[in-house]
């Protein structure tokens, strides 16, 4: 099992604690993978204010020819934006030969380009149907004994194309939590936007947004909440103080990565390889005392 | 009797859904609307918006082109793909309020100022560096009206600058270039002389 791994932006910022984890959850699981050389942005959900769409398909055509031109693996990206801009892009390539031959009229600009056989992956579909749950339940050593967790699934890592899970009742996030021996909570807002690229510059109304997700994983017994997006994480979880001040709420819920979990239960390294201390609102009590 | 023009139609101004067709980005696409307001049931931020997607599109129709153009609601998209996702006429609803953003802040309209302050620093970034580098990009929109305000939003966003620090969640090497970014902007120079949105300028 061999990827092309494009990481993205916020996995070497704000989402630092996801590739941390990630590397070695990857490397547990026999999962090899080699870095897209010199990417370069996806162009992320707010881009389109100072760029025409082309532009946008061009950023990520891009990416998918430098990975072509070393191979034929599939690219897996574990930011949901990432991923939703570059297999927007493929399939869009794919589907309309014109748009392809005016894409690769620019790529040739660059000395590149592509011709459409590069298969665009989110890490979820990878582990799910890939490395399958038998084997991740075998790697977690240190299973989290019922630990109730809420699988936020957000938007853009599912919809718009649902290719390997179901745009609006998702379950993959959920089996993968079981796997690792959690018990994945049902909450109704699991896939309601968390205010996504807008939230820094619309606060005010992306605060009433995560407001309510927090408030409904809560409600459903949630003790933590899981995600496999950079923005879903920020979002939920460095704002929670002023969430709190904003409507006098008392939310302290830990928001960790999925691959976070899985370095856990796997019996990894608790800050060098599951990242906990990257987490600002500490996650580790909950989770010592679910893996004993 | 009075003969009436266009068989008793009234007269509809269609120039600006021509213009719309013609210049925005998925602009076509709105053909297909037949005004159910999925759309707007499914979008998160729509009560939020002076008109949910639905009536924009009936204004496009209708050729209230001032009132599109300046609406908060073309700015106010989160990109989560649900109307996407659960238009029964398949129109890629997001990709049409995203095209509509982009033509608007070209032709001067800026509906939501700190978005459009976000969305052309993030993609200027793109532009110069060829990747988004988090501290440089808040800094920059922190800034993009000036020194007092800047100085004052810095200051709001401090702690949380210092606890991304602390928990090693922001870069501190200072930012760097993609090994091909001259090639990269001579590939998006192209694209937006090429691509739609940018015309009428």
């Amino acid at each position: 099992m061999k990827y092309y791994l494009y990481w993205g932006c916020s996995l070497e910022g704000s989402g630092a604690n996801y590739l941390v984890s990630l590397k070695p959850v990857f490397k547990t699981l026999g999962v090899e993978f080699e870095e897209i050389e010199d990417w370069n942005c996806c162009g992320a959900s707010i881009s389109y204010v100072g760029a025409n769409d082309l532009s946008l398909k061009v950023l990520n055509a891009r990416n998918l020819a430098l990975a072509e031109s070393k191979g034929s693996h599939d690219i897996v990206a574990p930011c949901s934006s990432c991923y939703i801009q570059m297999i927007k892009v493929n399939h869009e390539i794919k589907e309309d030969e014109e748009l392809a031959k005016k894409v690769n009229q620019i790529l040739a600009e660059g000395g590149l380009s592509y011709k459409g056989s590069i298969r665009v992956r989110h890490l979820m579909d990878v582990l799910y149907y890939d490395v399958g749950l038998e084997k991740i339940r075998q790697k977690a050593v240190k299973p989290l004994n019922g630990l109730k967790v809420a699988g936020y699934v957000g938007c853009q890592s599912v919809r718009p194309y649902g290719e390997y899970d179901s745009v609006e009742r998702p379950v993959i996030q959920d089996r993968i939590l079981e796997a690792l021996g959690a018990q994945a909570v049902a909450f109704p807002k699991k896939m309601r936007c968390c205010g996504s690229g807008i939230f820094l510059p619309e606060m005010e109304y992306s605060f009433r947004l995560v407001r309510d997700i927090l408030q409904d994983a809560v409600d459903h017994g949630g003790e933590l909440i899981s995600t496999v997006c950079p923005m879903c994480a920020m979002n939920l979880e460095v704002y929670q103080p002023r969430i709190n001040r904003a409507f006098g709420t008392n939310f302290d819920i830990p928001i960790v990565y999925l691959t976070q979990l899985m370095a856990a239960a796997f019996g990894l390294d608790l800050k060098r390889e599951a990242a906990l201390d990257h987490n600002i609102i500490p996650p580790e009590t909950i989770l010592k005392a679910a893996v004993g | 009797m009075e003969k009436r023009e266009n068989n008793g139609r009234s007269n509809y101004n269609t120039s600006f859904s021509q213009e719309v067709f013609q210049n925005v980005d998925y602009g076509e696409e709105i053909k297909m609307c037949m005004q159910c307001g999925v759309c707007a049931a499914s979008c998160p931020l729509s009560l939020q918006m002076d008109y949910p997607p639905r009536q924009i599109f009936a204004m496009i129709r209708a050729g209230k082109r001032q009132e599109v153009l300046s609406s908060k609601s073309i700015m106010l998209c989160t990109s989560c793909y649900a109307c996407k996702v659960r238009c029964p006429r398949g129109i890629p609803v997001i990709d049409v309020m995203h095209g509509l953003a982009h033509y608007a802040f070209k032709q001067g309209f800026v509906p939501r100022k700190k978005t459009a302050n976000f969305g052309r620093e993030f993609w200027n970034q793109i532009y110069r560096l060829g990747r988004i580098d988090e501290k440089d990009l808040s800094r920059r929109y922190f800034f993009a009206d000036g020194f007092v305000d800047g100085i004052k939003n810095g200051l709001e966003m401090a702690d949380m600058g210092i606890t991304m620090v602390v928990h090693k969640r922001m870069k501190l090497l200072p930012e760097r270039k993609i090994k091909g970014i001259q090639s990269l902007r001579k590939m998006l120079d192209k694209a937006a002389e090429m691509g739609k949105g940018g015309a009428r300028r």
